[in-house]
């Protein structure tokens, strides 16, 4: 027999983790009720953002997107619209994301990319429901509250990532 | 060169946060009920005190308009308006009365609009406008005497019946009864606009019971109108109305009755007596007129009431009888035509709506 | 104060020039989007006017019945979710009545036996008079 050995590096580990991390707080969100359906802290995205800074943008997608699949399998919404929602907001917030790592980091910090990663959250989000779910106009009605909302915790999320990537990496 | 750039930015971002706060323009608007109907005033650029004086003085020759020209009310005395006593005077015969000077321009210039419209528009037959009980404030459907109105059409009063000499006027035709419904509104519109620009008001918005004329502009932007849909609370297009123009719309949701499921509106057919029900409305724009010319405001009143009553084939041809270049028909099943200037112009208040225009 | 001090702190050191841009600039486009969004489509208020007297500005999201007099009898105004209507005119053609729900800014219905309007008020107006 003929047994494969996968190397693992310590990096491996790390994101493994994280993205273990990031799936539990998805969870914890999605049990947590909210005010209105679609305002939520996506504290999640901190996870993100943390990769984003610590490994790179691939890294980050990888634990973004296996986030939003293995969290939908976990609460058995996969492929519901949930799933879809959370999916599209995923995808348009780490092409976002990816535009964003392109400013200038002297003046555009881990605050800025949480922003706008956040805008990116819910336009994909509005997105979806406007192709699909509610096809008519009504929800334009929403749009202020969710973007208050999506500036609001994008602010936090992104102070909070800023304070931990300041910490310096543990090394087990 | 990038601390330059960022407070550049910072600096346009501020600026158009201020943009987004101007302050109000200086506009002064009054509603009033005068003339029983609707009186709307807008003044702009002009202070408070200055456009209320303005408006009280524009709202009291409403007001003294209304009580010489109105069809079917007596004065607090119980003597009839002065059109009222001409009425009177038409009724029993022959000998001529005196009038006032405007009074006679009215009626000639009336004659004239009359006679271009082939006598669809027809201020004479004010006994069939009360046959169908629309000669009141307060109307309700009618008990339909089909034999009075075939005699009230055969006796076939017209604006060429009555003679006028200098101020001097008689109908040959006894049943004769001018009503000024369908012209007073308009008449009223280019007074309005002549006392603004006497009081040397640059910038205002008259509106009387529907028709409306423009002096000026709104600020930066011209006057902007909606026009009323035909059947829904709204508007159903929106245009902007230039300096001097003036916009009439004649629908059958004005007066009307319902009575066994059909409508029956204020707008009469001369030839037939009956209220004409293959129309819902007929929208005009008119631009300025030269002086000694009958005026904007005028042609915006009478212009739409033999196009209403044309029948759908011949509205466009009436339409160009008086020079109207901006018009726009509703007919009875709600299909919109317009005249390609007019389509330029207008803004739908909904998406996706169907017309299609006049060759 | 001293917690307070140390927040303020924290808050300058992670917070960068392009991110506090960043932060007013939406700021100003959630602003905007409320200013689009809300006014011109959904109107907020009705205003209720007897002859040459405002009666009053009510919001629409509350439930209510207005009740104002003129020279013809007393006319029934009903307020709720977000519309506006009369609901019962002492005059002959019910013409106001007929007129039914109101809910976007600009629109209008007038009882003229009565002298009574209602109009429906955003931040914006579509346009400065209506034709009709």
């Amino acid at each position: 027999m003929n047994v494969k050995h996968i190397q693992t590096t310590v990096e491996d580990h790390q994101v493994a983790k994280l993205a273990a991390f990031a799936i539990a707080l998805h969870m914890i969100e999605a049990v947590i009720p909210s005010p209105l359906p679609g305002v939520k802290p996506g504290i999640a995205n901190i996870i993100t953002l943390f990769v984003l800074y610590r490994y790179g943008f691939a890294t980050a997608a990888w634990v973004s997107i296996l986030r939003v699949f293995a969290s939908s399998l976990l609460l058995g919404q996969f492929l519901s619209p949930a799933f879809s929602l959370s999916l599209g907001g995923a995808v348009v917030s780490l092409v976002v994301l990816w535009l964003a790592a392109h400013l200038p980091s002297r003046h555009f910090g881990p605050v800025s990319l949480s922003i706008l990663a956040a805008f990116g959250h819910i336009a994909g989000q509005l997105i979806i429901v406007r192709l699909w779910l509610i096809p008519h106009a009504g929800i334009s009605y929403l749009i202020p509250i969710f973007a208050t909302a999506a500036l609001f915790f994008g602010l936090i999320n992104g102070l909070i990532t800023a304070k931990l990537i300041n910490v310096k990496p543990s090394n087990n | 060169m990038r601390k330059v750039i960022l407070y550049a930015a910072v600096i346009a971002v501020i600026g158009f946060g201020i943009l987004q706060f101007k302050p109000k323009a200086p506009l002064y608007h009054s509603q009033s009920y005068v003339f029983g109907t609707l009186v709307d005033i807008s003044i702009y650029g002009e202070t408070d005190e200055r456009a209320r004086a303005v408006t009280n003085l524009i709202l009291q020759d409403f007001q003294h308009l209304h009580h010489r020209f109105h069809a079917w009310k007596t004065d607090t005395s119980g003597h009839a308006s002065e059109l009222g006593q001409l009425n009177e005077a038409f009724a029993k015969g022959t000998s001529p009365i005196e009038v006032q000077a405007d009074l006679a321009n009215i009626i000639r210039d009336a004659t004239a609009l009359s006679v271009k419209s082939n006598g669809l528009f027809n201020p004479a037959i004010g006994h069939l406008v009360s046959a169908w009980g629309f000669q009141r404030d307060e109307f309700s459907a009618v008990q339909i005497n089909q034999e009075a109105i075939n005699n009230l059409v055969q006796a076939a009063p017209r604006m060429t019946d009555i003679v006028l000499n200098k101020s001097n006027v008689y109908s040959k035709n006894s049943s004769v009864k001018l009503d000024l419904g369908g012209y007073a509104k308009g008449y009223a519109l280019d007074l309005a606009l002549q006392r603004l620009r006497q009081e040397k008001i640059k910038h205002a918005l008259v509106n009387i019971g529907g028709n409306i004329i423009a002096l000026g502009q709104h600020g930066q932007k011209p006057w902007r109108v909606g026009i009323q849909h035909p059947r829904a609370p709204t508007a159903i297009a929106t245009l902007d109305l230039a300096d001097g123009w003036a916009i009439g719309t004649s629908g059958d949701y004005q007066r009307y009755f319902f009575k066994e499921k059909q409508r029956y509106c204020h707008i009469i057919d001369p030839r037939t007596g009956y209220p004409v029900q293959h129309t819902q409305s007929v929208t005009v724009l008119i631009p300025p007129q030269s002086a000694h010319q009958i005026q904007a405001g005028v042609l915006s009143d009478v212009a739409t009431k033999p196009i209403f009553i044309a029948s759908p084939e011949n509205k466009n041809q009436m339409a160009k009888k008086f020079g109207i270049e901006y018009l726009m028909v509703i007919d009875e099943k709600s299909n919109i035509l317009i005249s390609k200037k007019l389509a330029k112009n207008l803004h739908w208040q909904q998406p996706d709506v169907q017309f299609s225009t006049f060759e | 104060m001293c917690n307070f001090l140390r927040l303020n702190n924290q808050l300058t050191k992670y917070l960068r020039l392009g991110d506090s841009i960043l932060i007013l600039m939406s700021i100003i486009g959630i602003i905007w989007l409320f200013n689009t969004l809300w006014s011109n489509e959904q109107a907020a208020k009705v205003q209720i006017r007897q002859g040459e007297k405002i009666i009053g500005t009510y919001s629409l999201n509350q439930a209510r019945e207005v009740q104002v007099k003129g020279p013809i009898g007393v006319n029934t105004i009903h307020i709720s979710n977000g519309r506006a209507r009369f609901s019962k005119s002492p005059c002959h053609n019910q013409y106001c009545v007929h007129q039914g729900w109101l809910n976007r800014a600009g629109q209008a219905a007038i009882c003229l036996p009565n002298q009574i309007s209602l109009e429906l008020i955003g931040e914006t107006k579509p346009y400065d008079s209506l034709n009709y």
